[in-house]
């Protein structure tokens, strides 16, 4: 085994880690906002992919779909934030966490009866087809993309919430809801843009990601336990501890992938078992 | 006089805010030893401290000669350390006879016991009835918690407290929000309850301090300011400044 | 209602229990049968959900444990003794119970219930990729041997009936035994940890250990009730240990109505009924029982039961609100 073959599993590690992150960090955002794991999120996410698929093959545009598909996940996820999830918040968490898991299966479910069971291909958009060499092997182009693109989404969003007066509002908000109301902000709004905004984020992961990973009936349960894989050694509602563990994960699951193919998954759960038992609120975590 | 809490030293900080920065004290075996100051000294924090809600960040604490710094809280209180809520912190869905009958199950050990029938057992019966007794709670024995009156709720956190049957009772603004009428009568019931068990307790109404204390302890911005007898603390020169005059009004002292 | 009444109407229900087999159509055993593994499980679930303040995502572990117990005891050893087997499948799923507990109970609210996920979900892998055991998705398949009463009888269990009776004898026991385990002190303690952990610890509870063995105790009777489930269906594949396994518990227990010791049960029974009769209607009954699910939670919280019993209805509306 010579080094390049390790160099691009740790490309393909590190790609596969910003695409977590993408997905983890809207999580991230409702968690701090909400109190509460925002379990529909992974439907935004598998819907993201699902429409990237059929939006492509009718608009006949993976960009198109790029931008279609966040924008109904959106309106989704308002829709369910005004008139559903609107309705729990004074009911404790376990009502929460009840209903957005509910809406979880439900949106799975009805992606499986529109879309059936089969996994689907989305065809890499042209733009970005092809290979490129690297360390003297070829790669694809599009996983580039895919790396370069999380980057962007993720410095726009950081931008926005520190250098914009939204962005400070939304930061005051989930700190400390009650002050920013009482001093006039319209914090429903506040909210349902906050939890519209994680949508978007895993809509888009879920597009860019379809060309890749491919669509099927699993990826939402499969992200979501990525997701909690992430939060849980990242620290609760700590960024900085998702993107690190996201990078760690990445890594994790592409080497795992390439020695023990087989049970991959024990890697993360080892990882997960482990930060648990010595440092049960995760590396950047606080106390709950 | 022997000496069965004892803190060394202690600190705590919360994210970088120092609360409380240097207390050692001592309290003695059956005293009755009140703690004053004004609002943010840190007197709650140093009582989460003390029963093992929070670790201090440097500091010890021992309890009956052990040093009980690092312990968790529950065994704290197995040890014989209890205390009572500023806001009360009592089993609100369960009827009051069920509040007090957690605290005897707990004192008679019998938390795990999955063999017997918890309703058929005379004794915690028994012991039960008998601390509702002593708190004059038998007649609202099957009321929900939630729906008594705030004097009686009182009563039922003190209940709380006591059914133990502790070493140390430590009580949080034990007549917070209570009417004169009401903080007399439960003054004479903490006085009752405590009688050959050791007190600390928090308190703003300078008339119980000065009518229940062995000895005052005096906090100020997480230090301790004094410590000593009621005449000692009424003539202290800092004391009346920062603290006296402001809560009595005019000049103390008479 | 009185004394009396209390018992006449239990004694009722108790002769109609015994009477199905002559009162109902085969195919309506079948669900009965279901109905009372599913009540168990249910059972099993609330001990957790309602008594205990946790909600598992991943009760399904202990089932499908369980359940693999059972059926790959019965397909090797083909004349084991079945009182033997189901003890251990119970013990298949306290073991389980006791390793997910120890990583599980220390954490709260979502993080707990995901957690119980991620290791069912490992579970789910494992017995999807050790083909050389599991079979995989094809799974296990055996007949269910004879029962043998002591040496006194030997009760075939080829007939639905019988098969019927034994699992309406054990999960008769199983959900008195629980019943009666929440009168005991251990049961006290678990719901006053449930409502005010911090006073508790202050009163000298451990709250970690007593969640953790309301936790391992709860794997008893799922893991029994998986094997009664496999038993039933001679069957059992990897698909046994998937998320629908567990969402239908807690599906289940939250119709019903956590509130009261038999709201589970009632919930099992409606959705077994509800099962058979919407798959008959359409292949996506799955969606409408998710949408009757989201309605209870948003509008009905205390479950159908409530329906029954309400003084029930504000204790647990207010005990959801603190």
């Amino acid at each position: 085994m010579d080094w390049s073959i390790y160099m691009i599993q740790g490309i393909h590690g590190l790609v596969y880690g910003m695409l977590m992150f993408l997905v983890a960090s809207g999580l991230t955002l409702v968690l701090g906002m909400m109190g509460v794991l925002n379990v529909t999120h992974a439907a935004f996410y598998m819907l993201g992919a699902y429409l990237a698929y059929t939006l492509t093959a009718y608009l006949g545009s993976f960009w198109l779909s790029l931008l279609g598909a966040p924008i109904i996940v959106a309106a989704l996820a308002v829709f369910i934030e005004r008139f559903l999830l609107r309705k729990t918040y004074r009911g404790g968490h376990q009502l929460q966490l009840l209903l957005t898991f509910g809406l979880f299966f439900i949106v799975g479910e009805l992606m499986r009866v529109i879309w059936g069971t089969a996994p689907l291909t989305v065809p890499v958009p042209r733009l970005f087809s092809g290979e490129v060499s690297v360390a003297g092997m070829s790669y694809p182009v599009y996983r580039l993309f895919i790396l370069g693109f999380s980057f962007l989404v993720l410095i726009v969003v950081a931008l926005i919430l520190s250098r914009t007066r939204i962005g400070i509002i939304i930061r005051a908000a989930v700190g400390d809801p009650d002050m920013v109301d009482a001093l006039g902000t319209n914090i429903p709004l506040v909210f349902s843009g906050v939890f519209a905004g994680g949508a978007v984020l895993a809509a888009l992961s879920g597009v860019i990601a379809a060309p890749f990973l491919s669509v099927y009936s699993g990826m939402g349960l499969d992200a979501l336990m990525d997701c909690f894989v992430v939060i849980v050694i990242g620290g609760f509602g700590s960024l900085l501890g998702a993107f690190i563990a996201s990078l760690m994960l990445g890594q994790l699951h592409s080497f795992g992938v390439l020695w023990i193919p087989k049970l991959a998954v024990v890697f993360q759960f080892l990882l997960m078992a482990v930060v648990l038992v010595v440092k049960p609120t995760g590396f950047f975590g606080e106390k709950e | 006089m022997s000496v069965i809490l004892k803190t060394e030293d202690l600190f705590k900080d919360f994210s970088g805010l120092e609360i409380i920065r240097g207390i050692t004290m001592e309290v003695y075996e059956g005293e009755r030893h009140m703690i004053i100051g004004p609002n943010g000294a840190g007197k709650s924090t140093l009582f989460n401290l003390i029963t093992g809600l929070y670790k201090p960040s440097k500091g010890r604490i021992h309890f009956l000669k052990r040093d009980i710094t690092r312990l968790p809280l529950h065994k704290i209180a197995r040890l014989g350390i209890s205390r009572s809520f500023q806001i009360i912190n009592v089993f609100p869905m369960m009827t009051v006879f069920e509040n007090v009958r957690n605290a005897v199950v707990s004192k008679v050990h019998r938390r795990f016991n999955w063999v017997s029938i918890l309703s058929k057992d005379r004794e915690i019966e028994r012991e039960t009835r008998r601390v509702l007794d002593i708190l004059s709670l038998q007649d609202v024995r099957d009321d929900l918690a939630s729906e008594l009156s705030y004097g009686r709720q009182r009563h039922l956190e003190l209940a709380l407290t006591v059914a133990q049957d502790p070493v140390l009772i430590m009580l949080d603004e034990p007549t917070a929000g209570l009417n004169s009428e009401e903080s007399r009568s439960a003054v004479r019931l903490i006085r009752q309850v405590t009688e050959g068990k050791t007190l600390v307790m928090v308190e703003h109404d300078m008339d119980v301090v000065f009518g229940l204390a062995d000895r005052i302890t005096v906090l100020n911005d997480g230090t301790v300011l004094a410590c000593g007898s009621p005449e000692e603390i009424r003539k202290n020169e800092e004391v009346r400044k920062a603290y006296l005059e402001r809560r009595t009004g005019a000049a103390a002292g008479s | 209602m009185t004394r009396k009444v209390y018992w006449l109407a239990w004694g009722i229900v108790i002769v109609l229990l015994l009477s199905i087999p002559y009162l109902l159509p085969e195919i309506w055993i079948h669900l009965a049968v279901e109905a009372l593994v599913f009540s168990l499980f249910a059972v099993s679930f609330n001990l957790l959900f309602g008594y205990s303040g946790l909600l598992p995502f991943g009760h399904g572990a202990l089932f499908g444990i369980g359940a693999y117990v059972v059926a790959l005891i019965f397909r090797n050893y083909p004349d084991a003794s079945l009182l033997l087997t189901f003890l251990l499948a119970a013990l298949g799923g306290v073991i389980a119970a006791a390793v997910i507990g120890v990583f599980s109970v220390r954490l709260k609210g979502a993080y707990f219930a995901l957690i119980t996920t991620a290791f069912q979900m490992f579970a789910f892998a494992v017995a999807e990729k050790w083909r050389g055991v599991t079979n995989g998705d094809d799974g296990v398949t055996f007949s269910r041997p004879d029962l043998h009463l002591g040496g006194l009888a030997i009760l075939s269990m080829k007939s639905i009936h019988h098969v019927y009776y034994l699992t309406l004898v054990i999960v008769g026991i199983s959900i008195l035994a629980c019943w009666l385990f929440l009168k005991t002190p251990l049961g006290n303690s678990a719901v006053a940890v449930r409502e005010k952990d911090v006073r508790a610890s202050f009163l000298g509870y451990n709250v970690f250990l007593t969640r953790y063995t309301l936790f391992v105790i709860s794997g008893i009777f799922a893991g029994l009730a998986g094997g009664l489930f496999a038993f039933f269906e001679e069957f059992v594949a990897a698909s046994c240990l998937n998320l629908d396994t567990s969402m239908s518990v807690v599906f289940m227990t939250v119709i019903g109505g956590p509130a009261n010791f038999l709201g589970p049960v009632l919930g099992s029974v409606v959705y077994i009924i509800f099962q058979d009769w919407i798959s008959s209607l359409t292949r996506h009954w799955w969606i409408l029982m998710g949408c009757f699910f989201v309605i209870v939670v948003l509008y009905l919280q205390s479950g159908l039961i409530s329906l029954i019993k309400p003084e029930k209805v504000r204790l647990w509306l207010d005990r959801r609100r603190g």
